[in-house]
């Protein structure tokens, strides 16, 4: 089992105007003291039948986390970043 | 998304009832679906699978024709819990009967959950939209979950499924409902389970998990052919594995007196194994021989009066049947017949019944039965008393597919039986179908005839429940105890009739926090650009320990790193972010410094602005560390020694630039010369460390250095909490193993062998160091060697004419022995105290402890001197009558802060030279027998904090939690009057060697679970004779020699101590009403 478990993903101000940034409210918990950060990124599933299509459209850190359950909102940073990412693709 | 739908139906059982008067009887049982609750995938459909319910068939094989002469008239409730076409596999109800845990498959993974019982029990709580009916699920097993098992305290839940895990769950109680992930709003889990620990070791599945009595062990038992023990008191430690079954192991049962496990698997065998020594008893394979393995689970059933062990599938004449195995000669003459197809399940009733006593009949003296229900894959189940030759009654069809597991309440009239098919049924038994349960004080009873020995450990309440209290003084100790033991459970038990879903945390409800939650949000940027996010942290965790923390030398921090997490986070708060520059120390080149630890310092939390706090540093963490030898202080390691941990720390005074800490390492192959060089280059590397605040650690402990100047004052105390030190030596016989191979007949301790320089610490709070640097100058000839110490930042030095051997000291003396057996001491402030002291043949080893130095020599003797009174307290004693083994050496010597000298020997024993008696006395014997079989732990005090470092402590190193575990194995082989004068002695051993040692902390310590065995145990003479002890003669006479102190602790003090523990026991009222009189008496005058 693993040191984190994601208890909940919460998306916030749903429905929203095509302007506003995506909000997810996630709640996880942690087994033991973590020493460094947790890593969070917001995919775009471009595809289900492949990987090659995900776009990450953001990612953050997270971090200092104690033993203990936790909660924060992931807000995409920018949206020009995630515009970005939907018009161009990834090559590959 | 779930939804709950209650559909009523009745069914009609026709059950032929073959009574006495040889007619057949026709009786209606009603069976009412109360519910079926549905779940659905997640997205929130219905679905419906009204009337999948079996329809029900009448009895028809004769066999089980019912004999009962009682009719059954009895309306069923069933429940059922229906997850579509996934099958329930276990089922087992809460010792308190509050709740029940079911365990089987989930959506894509293994699912433990927990129901309310109350909802189950009554029709109104069922209806009640406000009480939950489901209080927990857990999802957190990768695989079908095979077993779940509460523990016999109800604070644990075990869970083993195809995932090779064993999980082990406790309530966390400090966390509020949750939601179930993927849902929003809607609030699921009413209570938190959370998972303490995971047990990993098999390699296959685990198909059964059972606590022993007690809860001293768990033992699960898996597809791969294996058994594993595990300690449950100390989880994840195991205790063995259990080896010898060469088919999969399908089930489980305990003893229940503890001195057996029986495990049954597809081998076609079952084998009972001893918990004494965890060997194999008896290994039963002809009822099997027929046996296919095409049962899922094999649960076995040990009956509650121990005297039957009965096994699930089994074949008699080809026909199935469950194999009933005595426990005397394991027999196997007897077998519960019936069953179409494999039995999967058996389990016993928890309660030995007694025949109910009709109104108007005499009373016969009846025998007292077990009674036992039978499941099987014909999806019938069969429940038999062992006083009747034929069921007490069969239901057939009762599920679609097998059953799998059956739980009964604890007050033995209820019973959960659940299906592969996803359904739990509920069945209650009324006390005329059964019989009268016994009571626990008639079960112990029984206990106590057959086994000699009861499992109840204070018996003695119930007993004495309707004794009258006679004293107003005794009367308001009960009141204060009720009440406190009220207090307990209340506080801890749950809600589970009505729990406040709203629950509101650190005074904010949830709602409010989620609300804000973006608006607080703390977000910073690392110095790569990117954003961090500090979590907020909603629940703090707390950690289930299951050591009970007691004698620990070595405390159990709640986790390895969050005194790192918190330091370092507090550290770069103000230091420049980024993890190059958080901490001094990098694993570097050299490999001496890629210590783990170390490692895991220099990645340090980043940047963090909020400036987050964790929990409050506790000094007594680091102190409690402090009861391992401080043998870190070695300038040079020599060759031999080992590796002691991965990092030593030296400290050093630089009077200018305040204290520099510097590390080293010691590798196992170091040479001297090598090790210096070592040192040297670690130097170069850490010399940038002297600008910028630093931390290191290593495994045992944290050590910060200040931004500016000496050791902090508040952690550098703390080793001072205990009454003595033990420094600077490591035990010679453990660093000269050359010389240990020496003849003993000559009796030459090694001695130290004579380094260039080195350096120790002698006293933390006032910080004292010591370095010794031999051969320093030459004038006229002769070497010099320089003592230089600093005391808070002042030092001194002097100079010897030899070179200085070994040196010790404390915060009032310190003492060096040179080579030419010159000892000489000095103040604190550097003067010489005594003229130097010629010793007969070179220091062995050397003690300081306030103001007492002890030396011990090559020689064999040992001197103790005090050096203020400058007397001798023990004079050139030798250690020849103790080291009389072939091959015993002293592995550990020490003063005590009293001046108490201890030598403890490599065979285990431990002596300490008793001044006033002028003999060596035994205090501590690591073989005895007796410490390992004492059970004291009823008596130990729940509020008391143990003392963990006083000197008795650290040489007998109690470990209680390791003690439980090797007691109960003895518990069960040791009858019980035995276990108990052994306890008794071992007790009043601790006491006198306490009384010895001048320990008076531990002295009082030991004498309260002295006097509680006592009161527990109801040894009257004993206890009175300890009572008149303390108390002393109540009116003053010339001739007594009664001393009214012990180690300054005044026994009349005393006395009232122990009289709150004699009330605990209402037969002693007499005495304590007796002693409570006579000090009022002597407190009046």
């Amino acid at each position: 089992m693993a040191k984190v478990q994601v208890l909940n993903v919460a998306v916030l101000d749903n429905p929203s105007p095509f302007g506003n940034p995506f909000q997810f409210e996630i709640t996880f918990e942690c087994m033991e003291d973590l020493p460094e950060d947790l890593e969070w990124k917001i995919i775009y599933v471009g595809s289900a039948e492949s990987e090659e299509y995900d776009q990450v459209l953001d990612s953050v850190l997270v971090g200092p986390v104690p033993a203990g359950r936790h909660m924060f909102v992931f807000q995409v940073s920018k949206l020009w970043y995630v515009w970005k990412s939907f018009s161009m693709p990834k090559k590959t | 998304m779930w939804v709950c739908i209650y559909i009523y139906i009745y069914i009609y059982i026709y059950i032929y009832i073959y009574t006495h008067t040889h007619t057949y009887t026709c009786v209606c049982v009603h069976i009412l679906l109360l519910f079926f609750i549905f779940f659905g995938g997640g997205g929130g459909q219905v679905k419906h699978t009204e009337g999948q319910f079996p329809s029900t068939r009448a009895l028809s094989c004769p066999q089980y024709r019912n004999t009962a002469s009682e009719i059954l008239k009895k309306k069923k409730k069933l429940e059922s819990i229906v997850l579509p076409c996934k099958p329930i596999f276990s089922v087992d109800i809460h010792p308190d009967g509050t709740k029940f845990a079911t365990g089987g498959q989930g959506e894509d993974s293994g699912k433990v959950m927990i129901w309310n019982m109350a909802p189950v029990l009554r029709d109104e709580d069922e209806k009640n939209e406000n009480i939950p009916k489901m209080l927990c699920q857990m999802d957190n097993h990768l695989a079908c979950v095979n077993c779940v098992r509460w523990s016999n305290n109800g604070l644990y839940l075990a869970s083993g499924g195809d995932d090779k895990l064993v999980m082990v769950w406790k309530r966390a109680a400090f966390i509020g409902p949750s939601t179930v992930f993927g849902s929003s709003s809607k609030l699921a889990n009413v209570e938190q389970w959370r998972c303490v620990t995971i047990l990993r070791n098999h390699t296959g599945d685990v198909m059964d998990v059972a606590w022993s009595p007690h809860d001293v062990w768990l033992a699960s038992c898996s597809v791969d052919n294996t058994i594993v023990i595990w300690n449950a008191r100390k989880f994840p430690e195991m205790v063995t594995c259990l080896r010898g079954h060469t088919g999969l192991v399908k089930g489980l049962t305990w003893d229940p007196v503890g001195k057996y496990v029986a495990s049954q698997a597809d081998d076609h065998s079952l084998r009972v194994w001893r918990t004494m020594d965890w060997q194999m008893e008896a290994n039963i394979t002809k009822p099997f021989s027929e046996c296919g393995g095409t049962t899922h689970v094999l649960r076995l059933s040990w009956s509650p009066d121990g005297q039957y062990l009965v096994s699930a599938h089994a074949m008699n004449n080809s026909g199935p049947t469950a194999q009933i195995v005595e426990r005397g000669g394991w027999k196997t003459n007897m077998d519960f017949v019936g069953h179409r197809k494999a039995v999967t399940v058996v389990k016993f009733n928890p309660k030995i019944f007694k025949k109910k006593q009709k109104n108007g009949s005499a009373p016969k003296p009846g025998c007292p039965y077990c009674c036992c229900a039978v499941g099987s894959k014909d999806r019938s189940l069969s429940v038999w008393l062992t006083s009747l030759k034929r069921p007490l009654v069969v239901i057939h069809d009762l599920f679609d597919k097998s059953i799998m597991d059956i739980s009964w309440t604890l007050t033995g009239l209820g019973m959960l039986v659940c299906s592969m098919d996803g359904t739990v049924a509920y069945l209650d038994f009324s006390l005329d179908e059964l019989g009268d349960p016994l009571n626990e004080e008639e079960k112990n009873s029984i206990h106590q005839n057959i086994y000699g020995k009861s499992l109840a450990i204070t018996s003695t309440e119930a007993q004495l429940s309707t004794t009258i209290i006679e004293n107003p003084e005794m009367l308001k100790y009960q009141q204060e105890r009720q009440s406190s033991a009220q207090l307990g459970p209340s506080s801890a038990g749950p809600e589970a009739s009505a729990p406040k879903l709203n629950s509101v945390m650190n005074g904010e409800s949830l709602e409010d926090i989620r609300k804000n939650l973006l608006k607080k949000q703390v977000e910073t940027r690392t110095p790569d650009g990117r954003r961090r996010i500090t979590p907020l942290c909603i629940a703090q965790l707390d950690t289930g320990d299951f050591s009970p923390a007691l004698f620990n030398s070595a405390p159990i921090l709640p986790s390895g790193s969050s005194m790192s997490n918190q330091l370092t986070s507090q550290l770069s708060s103000d230091s420049s972010p980024g993890p190059a520059s958080s901490l001094g120390l990098r694993p570097g080149h050299d490999p001496m410094l890629t210590s783990p630890p170390a490692g895991a310092a220099t990645k340090g939390p980043e940047d963090n602005k909020d400036g987050y706090e964790g929990p409050p540093t506790s000094p007594a963490v680091l102190c409690l560390r402090a009861t391992e030898p401080l043998v870190i202080f070695w300038f040079s390691p020599s060759p031999q020694s080992e590796v002691r941990s991965a990092a030593h720390f030296r400290l050093q005074d630089r009077a200018h630039e305040g204290v520099g800490l510097q590390v080293h390492g010691e590798a196992k192959d170091d040479t001297s010369s090598d090790s210096e060089d070592k040192m040297a280059s670690i130097n170069k590397n850490l010399s940038f460390s002297k600008r910028k605040p630093e931390l290191l650690m290593d495994g045992d402990g944290v050590v910060e250095k200040r931004k500016k100047g000496r050791p902090r004052k508040d952690k550098m105390a703390a080793p001072m909490a205990q009454p003595f030190m033990q420094v600077a030596m490591t035990p010679p016989a453990e660093r000269e193993p050359s010389r240990v191979a020496a003849p003993p007949a000559a009796l030459k301790l090694p001695t130290p062998s004579i380094k260039k320089a080195f350096s120790l610490q002698v006293s933390m709070e006032p910080s004292v160091f010591l370095e010794v640097e031999n051969e320093v100058s030459l004038i006229a000839g002769s070497k010099l060697s320089q003592l230089r110490c600093s005391r808070d930042g002042r030092d001194w030095n002097t100079l010897l004419p030899s070179s200085v051997v070994t040196a010790a000291g404390s915060s009032d003396v310190l003492a060096v022995a040179c080579q030419d057996r010159m000892l000489s001491v000095f103040s604190s402030c550097g003067r010489r105290l005594l003229p130097a002291i010629q010793l007969a043949t070179p220091a062995s080893a050397l003690h300081c402890s306030a103001h007492f130095v002890m030396a011990l020599t090559a020689g064999a003797t040992l001197s103790v001197w005090d050096v203020h009174k400058q007397k001798a307290l023990v004079k050139n004693e030798s250690l020849l009558s103790i080291l009389s083994g072939a091959d015993t050496t002293v592995s550990q010597s020490l003063l005590t802060q009293q001046g108490v000298p201890v030598i403890g020997l490599s065979n285990g024993k431990c002596y300490c030279f008793s001044s006033s008696l002028e003999t060596w006395t035994l205090i501590a014997d690591k073989g005895d027998s007796m410490v390992q079989c004492a059970d004291f732990r009823s008596c130990l005090p729940t509020h008391d904090a143990p003392v963990s470092s006083g000197p008795l402590a650290v040489i007998v190193h109690l470990d209680v939690s390791e003690i439980a575990g090797r007691l109960a194995s003895r518990l069960s082989s040791t009858p019980h009057h035995l276990q108990q004068s052994m306890t008794l002695a071992f007790l009043e051993n601790q006491l006198a060697s306490a009384l010895t040692l001048q320990s008076a902390q531990e002295y009082r310590y030991w004498l309260l679970i002295y006097a509680r065995f006592l009161v527990n145990e109801g040894s009257e003479h004993r206890l009175r004779e300890l009572c008149q002890e303390l108390l002393g003669p109540v009116h003053k006479s010339a001739a007594t020699a009664w001393e009214p102190t012990t180690l300054g602790l005044r026994k009349r003090e005393l006395l009232r101590e122990v009289l709150p523990v004699i009330v605990e026991n209402l037969r002693f009222q007499r005495l304590f009403t007796e002693y409570q009189d006579q000090l009022e008496l002597l407190r009046n005058k």
